[in-house]
């Protein structure tokens, strides 16, 4: 059996889970977004759906509200990441610790955690209580609106806590592959401390951070059970908007809700793209 | 120009269960090229970084000029450090890894592209400023290493074996160019290596390290030739240990008497000569001895000697060897001139 032939055979069941599931799925979604489903009588392929969707404010509204919580969380997170991934390649007393402790969350999954920022932020949660107790707030409804908010705090607040851990150990990783010569070779070359970590350690590392920090976007842009249950009525997260589109009684609705779906993916396809484009015009890859 | 001193550095890793470093002194003159050398783990690197203030010694002290640096952070040393891999940063071109330095002092990008493109010329790298690190060869990329770090004309200038890493060819031309940028410039150099041809062909003094410490510096022909101890002795390749007492200005051994060069006081001594001073006939310093092996060596031919019980190595051109045979007596010569009195501990 030649090696081609070996390899194939081996990504067999992988290319048919993505092949038969995911690309069958997004063909079928494309479809129907371009109103082809024959069930319904619809057999002419159009726009409709698009041109209706992209019409239509409370998409707008969430689309914009989803590229806010995505951005908002993704630079939050990565910020603290980094501090916290250059914080953390020290070694000293405790590191370990604390180390084992910002991993901890990473087991949790999304829909906890959202459960735990309503039971610790919301005006009927653990910090109000705790504000009124301590006679900083009259009542609980004076604590801050933190959840289902239409500024999605807490949507954001989730996704911080959520992704820092992720962001950190993809960095720590680039950082330990890195080592520390090229840093002693800045300062021996008359940087700074902090001009050896801007000019030369953050150039470095920021395909991991930049890569990291792409799939963060994509995760929070697109994800449906947080904002769904820490977010506002209005405006909603796109997934929640296309999920309820999908669940319409109407099924003439459909075409807007894959349209939505697509939309969604193109996006973080761009995205994608972009970033990758990015760091191929800086000639540095990911590590 | 400036002089560095080291004085009684110490360190020990965290963790490690011996000294890296155990005191080390040494002196390295103003202007020349100084080569740091030991076998591997002996501190060479340890004491590199703590002149160029990557680590912090548990004592002693760094000296320029005799003043010491220990409170200055690398950046204001003046102390600029070429490591074993050319760490060129990969996100600049070559033009942007050499001007770095220069940056970092806050020139402007016209200052430093006037004194980027000469350097490039210097180190054979023009019309390559553009070009990233990665599409350069492993010696352009030492090489644009190097003039990254002489482009700031440090007070002293630190190489970690630089040449390691290199095709033996590519390491002839990078060492003769170290050579001639160090005498054009006059910059104080340290130069770590664990080769000791390497240390000799480039350097005008070797300080030698062996267990953390100094175990004897000077000029290349001294370590040679002069050794301080048996232990440097044998890290330069000598093998030729004769034990006896010197008296009278003659070397007194169960295998007979020689004529010393320089014997110093009367005392039980070891008497050291390299396996390439000794000669097989007649001569002012002759004994007999017995061959007892002879081994082809390429250039060379080792032939081992019974004197009397005492092994002897000589080191003689082959065809004098193929025209021996093993168990053959033969006359040995060994020169007054090439007999070392090891000093006294």
């Amino acid at each position: 059996m030649t090696d081609r032939r070996r390899i194939f055979l081996l990504l067999a069941p992988a290319l048919m889970v993505i092949g038969g599931l995911f690309l069958t799925g997004l063909g079928l979604t494309l479809l129907r977004s371009f109103r082809y489903m024959p069930a319904l009588g619809l057999t002419d392929p159009d726009l409709a759906a698009y041109v209706a969707v992209l019409t239509r404010p409370d998409f707008l509204a969430s689309l914009g509200f989803s590229l806010w919580i995505a951005a908002a969380s993704t630079l939050i997170a990565a910020m603290l990441a980094l501090a916290s991934a250059l914080l953390l390649r020290q070694s000293f007393p405790g590191r370990a610790v604390i180390s084992f402790l910002v991993q901890l969350n990473l087991t949790i999954p999304h829909i906890v955690g959202a459960i735990g920022v309503l039971y610790l932020v919301s005006q009927s949660g653990v910090f109000a209580r705790l504000a009124r107790a301590a006679g900083m707030i009259a009542a609980p409804s004076d604590f801050p609106i933190l959840t289902n908010d239409p500024d999605g705090i807490g949507i954001i607040l989730l996704y911080v806590w959520k992704e820092l851990p992720f962001i950190t150990l993809i960095l720590l990783s680039s950082l330990q592959t890195l080592g520390e010569d090229h840093e002693a070779v800045a300062r021996s070359l008359g940087a700074s401390r902090w001009q050896a970590v801007a000019h030369v350690l953050l150039p470095m590392i920021s395909p991991a951070l930049l890569s990291a920090s792409a799939l963060v976007f994509a995760f929070s842009f697109g994800a449906y059970e947080v904002p769904l249950i820490l977010g506002a009525n209005a405006p909603k997260a796109l997934a929640v908007l296309a999920w309820q589109a999908q669940t319409e009684p109407d099924l003439v609705a459909r075409p807007e809700a894959m349209a939505m779906a697509v939309i969604t993916a193109l996006i973080g396809l761009g995205l994608l793209l972009a970033t990758l484009r990015s760091l191929r015009h800086r000639g540095l890859h990911a590590r | 120009m400036t002089t560095l001193g080291l004085a009684g550095l110490c360190k020990t890793y965290q963790g490690a269960d011996h000294r890296a470093l155990a005191g080390l002194d040494l002196t390295v003159e103003s202007g020349t090229l100084t080569a740091l050398l030991g076998p591997s783990g002996c501190g060479k690197t340890t004491a590199m970084k703590l002149v160029a203030g990557l680590l912090r010694p548990d004592a002693g002290d760094v000296l320029l000029d005799g003043r010491s640096v220990l409170a200055l952070p690398p950046e204001r040393r003046g102390v600029a450090m070429v490591f074993q891999n050319p760490l060129l940063f990969p996100h600049l071109t070559v033009a942007g890894n050499l001007g770095f330095g220069l940056r970092m002092r806050g020139l402007s990008p016209r200052e430093i592209a006037a004194r980027v493109e000469p350097m490039l010329e210097r180190v054979r790298l023009d019309g390559l400023g553009p070009r990233r690190p990665v599409d350069l060869s492993g010696g352009q990329q030492q090489r644009a290493a190097l003039a990254r770090a002489l482009i700031l004309q440090p007070k002293v200038l630190l190489l970690d074996e630089p040449l390691s890493n290199l095709d033996p060819g590519l390491r002839d031309e990078m060492r003769c160019l170290i050579r001639g940028l160090q005498r054009e410039t006059g910059i104080t150099t340290l130069i770590v290596t664990h080769d000791q041809a390497e240390a000799v062909a480039i350097a005008d003094r070797i300080a030698l390290m062996l267990d953390g410490r100094l175990a004897q510096s000077g000029a290349p022909e001294d370590l040679y030739r002069r050794p301080a101890t048996a232990e440097v002795a044998q890290f330069f390749g000598g093998v030729n240990f004769l034990p006896g007492r010197v008296a009278g200005g003659q070397f007194h051994a169960t295998f007979g008497r020689l004529a010393l060069a320089e014997a110093g006081l009367d005392r039980e001594a070891t008497v050291t000569i390299r396996p390439e001073a000794i000669r097989l006939g007649e001569g002012p310093n002759t004994l007999t001895g017995r061959v007892q092996e002879i081994a082809f060596l390429g250039t060379q031919s080792r032939v081992t000697l019974d004197l009397m019980a005492t092994t002897l190595e000589a080191l003689v051109a082959p065809d004098v060897a193929e025209s021996l045979t093993v168990g053959q007596e033969i006359a040995v010569n060994l020169p007054a001139k090439a007999l070392w009195v090891l000093p006294q501990p």
